[in-house]
């Protein structure tokens, strides 16, 4: 493997492990309660800011603000879910369009509170190379695609061995059949939002100290996990993750024929040419409730 | 009848504006607005009449403006021409560029235009040769002089503004009371219904998406040769948004809506004296407050209070 190309296939894999976790809660969110959160990337983004807070002005340990930032935006998730989501539940139109609402509060939320110039996380991992071949890679670089790995395998064990996981799976299988069980969905509801807010905090807490804290930050992994989970197929667990990465690895392979600003279109031009050959995407969930 | 005397006297009365107010902020105001009116109102073809949520909509106000700023600028073609192949430009966009995110339905629709306005932007954004990049494209015209009346003056831009956002109000007039209305009036409701009764609803979509996409397109050529630069940030994601933004608080399928809500979206904020991102941030909540408590916009509400007024006076 020449240098260029495995630079630019951890770069990928990087890039690709933060669409991921970004397409794992949209995913998870919209199995279980059909509802496509476009402030998805804004929340990612105020994960990173709550981060940069918590780690500047609260705890100078980057592991305790990270972990203080996804419960912050699990919060955040809960609120929102009650308030917002639930009672539009049905309305995929009108959730949409709050959600473009919700971005616009979010984004100029931090923009009066922070400022609109971004922000500097001085992490150590940030700062340390570790060799790889004849390259030299920062730690965070590998922590980002490790704790993402993590990240996964611990939700899929949740998934798949828990009571409440199982729980899960069930009311996005069949809501109705679930609540028949008796399956508490209302609660599942709220805690699978949590769960997807705080691993969009994950993202945005692990890109934060890489590429700077700013209010735009999280638009790109907003449009490319939902590029993710179309090209996954929407519903698929597995499905995000592979998406996740393929449009992450794509886009940084890319850059070696093409120039880099055309990285964003090589993303969307995959994910439409895939969903025209296979609308359902890759791993081919047929949701319930679609035409 | 009695709706076009309404008609013919509110435009009347905004084109007598000038006359009476002097300040020019406020004719600038008024000019913004109808240029985010223009744009809007195609939107609300799409999305209010026919239930099409298009996130990358003002991405064809970009095509139309930078075809009317390239033919103008190197091709030293006359603004009247420009702006007519500016605004055709965009309308055949949006039919191919339709053609294609029609094939997918509801949420995949959405995120299928917002990933081709996204390409869009970022073609606009790069292509430095041709649209010169995100520097922007400085040095676009203002229209040339119609006989004695030329458009450098801000009273007589106005005019022009009010003019072309009168033209995509009757458009939208025409549109609804038309057959071809009703048929996208009824796939929003029912498309299998429709499709049953011998509608072709991809046809019939495509032609409300280039339709769309064409008043999107003249918005876009006005607002640059008002500007007199082209610049890729008026035609980004947030400008999409905003621009449903703009139909969805004005009332989303409704004949007045986009214009209503362009006029909150631009005047109201230029004179409550709050910071810019604050009035976002007020938008944003009254976008969320408006799915919630009133889903068919100000404009509806307007309305529904106007029939209830009507009943109990008769």
């Amino acid at each position: 493997m020449s240098a260029a190309l495995l630079e630019q296939t951890v770069n990928g894999l990087m890039a690709g492990s933060v669409y991921v976790l970004v397409a794992l809660g949209l995913v998870l969110i919209y199995g279980v309660m059909q509802v496509l959160n476009f402030a998805h990337g804004v929340l990612f983004m105020l994960g990173g800011y709550l981060c940069h807070f918590f780690f500047t002005r609260l705890t100078g340990s980057y592991a305790a603000a990270v972990l203080l930032a996804m419960a912050a935006l699990a919060a955040v998730g809960i609120a929102l879910e009650r308030g917002v989501f639930r009672p539009l539940q049905g309305n995929l139109r009108n959730q949409v369009i709050a959600s473009l609402g919700l971005i616009l509060v979010f984004e100029n939320l931090v923009i009066a509170l922070w400022g609109p110039n971004a922000l500097q996380m001085k992490v150590p991992a940030t700062e340390a190379l570790v060799p790889l071949g004849e390259l030299r890679f920062p730690l965070q670089h590998l922590l980002i695609i490790a704790l993402t790995l993590a990240a996964v395998a611990a939700l899929a064990a949740f998934l798949k061995l828990s009571k409440f996981g199982t729980a899960i799976r069930a009311a996005s299988q069949d809501r109705q059949a679930a609540m028949v069980v008796g399956i508490p969905v209302e609660r599942i509801d709220w805690s699978t939002f949590a769960l997807g807010t705080a691993l969009a905090a994950l993202g945005g807490a692990l890109v934060g100290p890489l590429f700077l804290v700013f209010p735009q930050m999280g638009d790109a992994p907003m449009v490319k996990g939902l590029a993710g989970i179309l090209l996954g197929g929407m519903g698929s667990v597995p499905g995000a993750v592979v998406g996740g990465l393929i449009i992450g690895v794509a886009e940084a392979w890319a850059t070696l024929v093409l120039p880099t600003d055309y990285r964003d279109s090589v993303a969307f031009a995959i994910m439409i040419a895939i969903l025209m050959l296979r609308p359902r995407g890759l791993f081919g969930v047929r949701v319930r409730g679609e035409q | 009848m009695k709706s076009l005397i309404g008609f013919v006297a509110v435009a009347a009365l905004l084109y007598a504006v000038p006359s009476a107010v002097r300040e020019p902020y406020l004719l600038h105001v008024l000019v913004l607005t109808c240029l985010y009116a223009i744009p809007a109102m195609g939107l609300n073809l799409m999305l209010g009449y026919t239930g099409l949520v298009s996130l990358g909509h003002m991405a064809f106000a970009g095509i139309g403006a930078y075809t009317a700023a390239v033919l103008m600028v190197d091709a030293k073609l006359g603004f009247w021409s420009a702006l007519v192949l500016g605004t055709l430009a965009a309308g055949a966009a949006g039919g191919a560029i339709g053609a294609v995110c029609l094939r997918f339905r509801s949420h995949y629709f959405m995120i299928v235009t917002l990933a081709f306005g996204l390409m869009l932007y970022s073609v606009m954004n790069n292509w430095d040769e041709v649209t010169r990049g995100a520097a922007g494209f400085a040095g676009v015209p203002r229209p040339a002089p119609l006989g004695a009346f030329g458009f450098g003056p801000l009273a007589n831009f106005y005019h022009l503004a009010l003019s072309a956002a009168l033209f995509a109000f009757a458009v939208q007039w025409w549109v609804v009371r038309s057959n071809f209305g009703r048929v996208l009036v009824a796939l929003r409701q029912d498309e299998r219904l429709a499709q049953a009764k011998g509608v072709n609803a991809m046809l019939y979509k495509t032609a409300v998406f280039a339709l769309g996409s064409a008043l999107a397109g003249l918005g876009g050529v006005l607002h640059v040769s008002f500007l007199r630069v082209a610049a890729p940030a008026t035609f980004n994601l947030a400008e999409s948004i905003n621009s449903v933004l703009v139909v969805i608080v004005g009332g989303a399928g409704t004949l007045a809506g986009p214009a209503l809500g362009a006029a909150l979206f631009v005047g109201l904020p230029e004179y409550l004296r709050v910071a810019a991102e604050w009035r976002l941030v007020l938008f944003g909540a009254a976008l969320v407050l408006i799915t919630l408590f009133a889903p068919q916009g100000l404009g509806g509400l307007i309305a529904g209070g106007w029939r209830r007024l009507a009943r109990t006076r008769a």
